[in-house]
């Protein structure tokens, strides 16, 4: 399962970077009659301004990819760190750390970057930012609980008995010891933040400029491809790669968690009264869409 | 020992603080993203296409309209007890109360949420449940990778292909927003036509999130089932349907409600998008219609609405565990 999920990833990475070998033509350009029907020339036809779809198509991969990637570093990145720290430290800091999680994951997401996303105005970086700094919240939560059950192992008290550092602690014993969690957090943020940034687009809040395979449906929707048989080349292959692109992140989080999980699942302690039980198919705590 | 009530009501005031935390951090963010926002925020008062014209004596004007000349600690204060009197601004658009714009749109996104919580609670739920008692089969492998999928697709995507599909191919169901825009029949003529109208943007959300509940639901389940006291309940001579049904369930229905109360939010998100491709008037569509036309206040106050439906969600389903599972009225007491 993972390796299915690697080989499609690798797929598309491959086809953003040589993206422009690989695209007949060139997205921009009016290389075709407005609403073109697939022919030899234009395999996907042509969108309402006579841009070839297949070249449009190939050129969006590099943005959504690139959004998808930068976002879930940041996001993983902080939440790794805020989980970290307030799972080490404990008290005071912990406590407002923890505070801050829950006070993101109660407010309702799509709609927050929506309000954010139209007051910053449309460009990649805001879009990134604003998709960023919201959806680290639910990596930290989980990594903090792991991190309370490490600080407690023999190898982090021994470190501290010899008087190393809080920081020197953190960074070379607690942070080994959860990788593999932050790993498979990454995969689970990546699937979330392609998923969001598709809809950003889609209600017409990405960057004019550069398009995503969200911004493809954008347009699509509002010239209402659907009506006409352009559907089958305009609506239907952005939502394909969108939905092989998040299957594939979900395989990969499946088979990383499955390497993960024995230990790891029974030395959680249950942050939620539910009794956690070993689960055959861990159960997914952070669809944030 | 203390009584369990006594601490249920202790673990339900904490939940109502932490949850008025919430709502007044979003209400905060509400006045501060306008005024940190590059630009002035005139640029966010007017009609977009005023801005370049506007004269400074008409500037002053709208800055003093809005009480933006007042320190900001003031500004604070008036927007606070503004909207506890239920003031959320007016649309620079259609120069009409924002609450009232919100409130004609929220009968819409409550039947279509509401239904689409249900729908996928009761299919996705049901449909992890009976798969999680019937490990192994090949039905229910494919029932899994028929739930992953589901819940990796775009769901406006999804609402896309059903219009495709439904309206476009087969002509069976109108769709163009919620209501027959001319001739309508009154009472039960008008009902069909909603009731016609909302069964694609309602299947396509109920689609999307079952997926998810599935997920949940099967692995709750299968977890239960491999507890010892399962075991016990078989040994005891009782039947399979009554180890499942009157065990496992009982105890993995917990994480389930989580789940629920999780995804309100979420499928409050999967409603703006999903109202978009129908045109359907719910708030959803009116926070594109206001993303296009640069609404702001609007925005706000939509965002605002929907924050607080979703803190109700979340706090209504923390009030509701002691009841489902008395083990967490138990752990309180401890």
């Amino acid at each position: 399962m993972g390796r299915v999920g690697a080989a499609i990833l690798l797929l598309f990475v491959v086809a953003a970077i040589f993206a422009p070998i690989l695209a007949p033509h060139d997205p921009a350009l009016r290389t075709a009659q407005p609403f073109a029907a697939p022919s030899f020339a234009h395999p996907l036809g042509a969108n309402d301004v006579g841009q070839d779809i297949l070249s449009e198509l190939i050129f969006a991969s590099r943005l959504s990819l690139t959004v998808g990637f930068v976002t879930t570093c940041l996001a993983t990145i902080l939440g790794a760190a805020v989980g970290i720290v307030g799972g080490y430290l404990r008290g005071a800091v912990d406590a407002v750390l923890m505070r801050g999680v829950d006070v993101i994951l109660s407010l309702p997401f799509l709609p927050l970057m929506i309000v954010l996303a139209a007051f910053l105005g449309q460009n990649t970086t805001n879009l990134i930012l604003v998709i960023g700094l919201l959806i680290w919240a639910r990596p930290a939560r989980l990594i903090r609980s792991q991190v309370l059950s490490v600080r407690e192992s023999g190898h982090v008290q021994a470190a501290r008995a010899m008087g190393a550092t809080h920081g020197y602690i953190m960074f070379r014993h607690v942070l080994p010891r959860v990788t593999p969690l932050v790993a498979a957090q990454f995969v689970r943020t990546a699937n979330v933040s392609i998923m969001l940034e598709a809809s950003l687009a889609f209600l017409g809040l990405s960057d004019p400029f550069q398009k995503s395979w969200g911004a493809i449906l954008f347009y699509a929707n509002a010239r209402s491809a659907f009506l006409a048989d352009a559907w089958l080349w305009w609506v239907l292959p952005p939502g394909l790669c969108i939905a092989a692109v998040v299957v594939s992140f979900a395989f990969l989080g499946y088979a990383l968690e499955e390497r993960v999980d024995p230990r790891l699942r029974s030395s959680t302690p249950a942050s939620e009264p539910s009794g956690d039980p070993g689960t055959p198919m861990p159960v997914r705590e952070d669809t944030l869409r | 020992m203390p009584r369990p009530s006594g601490a249920a009501w202790r673990r339900g005031g904490g939940r109502v603080a932490q949850y008025a935390l919430v709502l007044l951090v979003a209400v905060s963010l509400n006045f501060a993203i306008p005024r940190l926002a590059p630009g002035t925020p005139i640029d966010y008062l007017v009609p977009s296409e005023q801005v370049a014209t506007i004269t400074p004596e008409q500037r002053e004007r709208v800055l003093a309209q809005f009480g933006l000349e007042k320190p900001l600690l003031e500004q604070y204060r008036l927007y606070l007890t503004g909207i506890l009197r239920g003031d959320l601004g007016i649309s620079a658009q259609q120069g009409r109360p924002v609450v009232d714009m919100l409130l004609e749109r929220l009968p819409w996104t409550l039947v279509l949420v509401g239904g689409a919580i249900t729908l996928a609670t009761v299919i996705g739920g049901g449909a992890g449940f009976l798969s999680a008692a019937r490990r192994g089969g090949r039905t229910e492998a494919w029932g899994l990778a028929l739930f992953m999928f589901l819940d990796s697709m775009p769901p406006f995507w999804i609402g896309l292909l059903l219009l495709v599909f439904f309206s476009g191919y087969l002509d069976l169901l109108p769709v163009f927003g919620a209501l027959p825009t001319s001739g309508a029949a009154g009472g039960f003529g008008l009902t069909l036509e909603f009731a016609q109208r909302l069964v694609l943007p309602l299947a396509t959300l109920t689609m999307v999130r079952a997926g998810w509940l599935f997920l949940v639901a099967r692995s709750s389940l299968a977890g239960e089932l491999s507890e010892d006291y399962i075991l016990m309940a078989e040994a005891k001579g009782l039947s399979r349907r009554q180890v499942v049904l009157g065990h496992g369930i009982r105890n993995a229905l917990l994480p389930l409600v989580t789940a629920v109360a999780v995804e309100v939010g979420t499928v409050v998100g999967g409603a703006t998008v999903v109202e978009t491709v129908f045109s359907y008037p719910g708030l959803g569509r009116l926070i594109y219609e206001s993303v296009l036309s640069r609404d702001y206040a609007v925005l706000q106050g939509a965002f605002l609405l929907l924050a607080v439906g979703v803190i109700l969600a979340n706090l209504l389903a923390d009030l509701l565990y002691p009841i489902i599972d008395p083990r967490v009225r138990a752990e309180t007491a401890r």
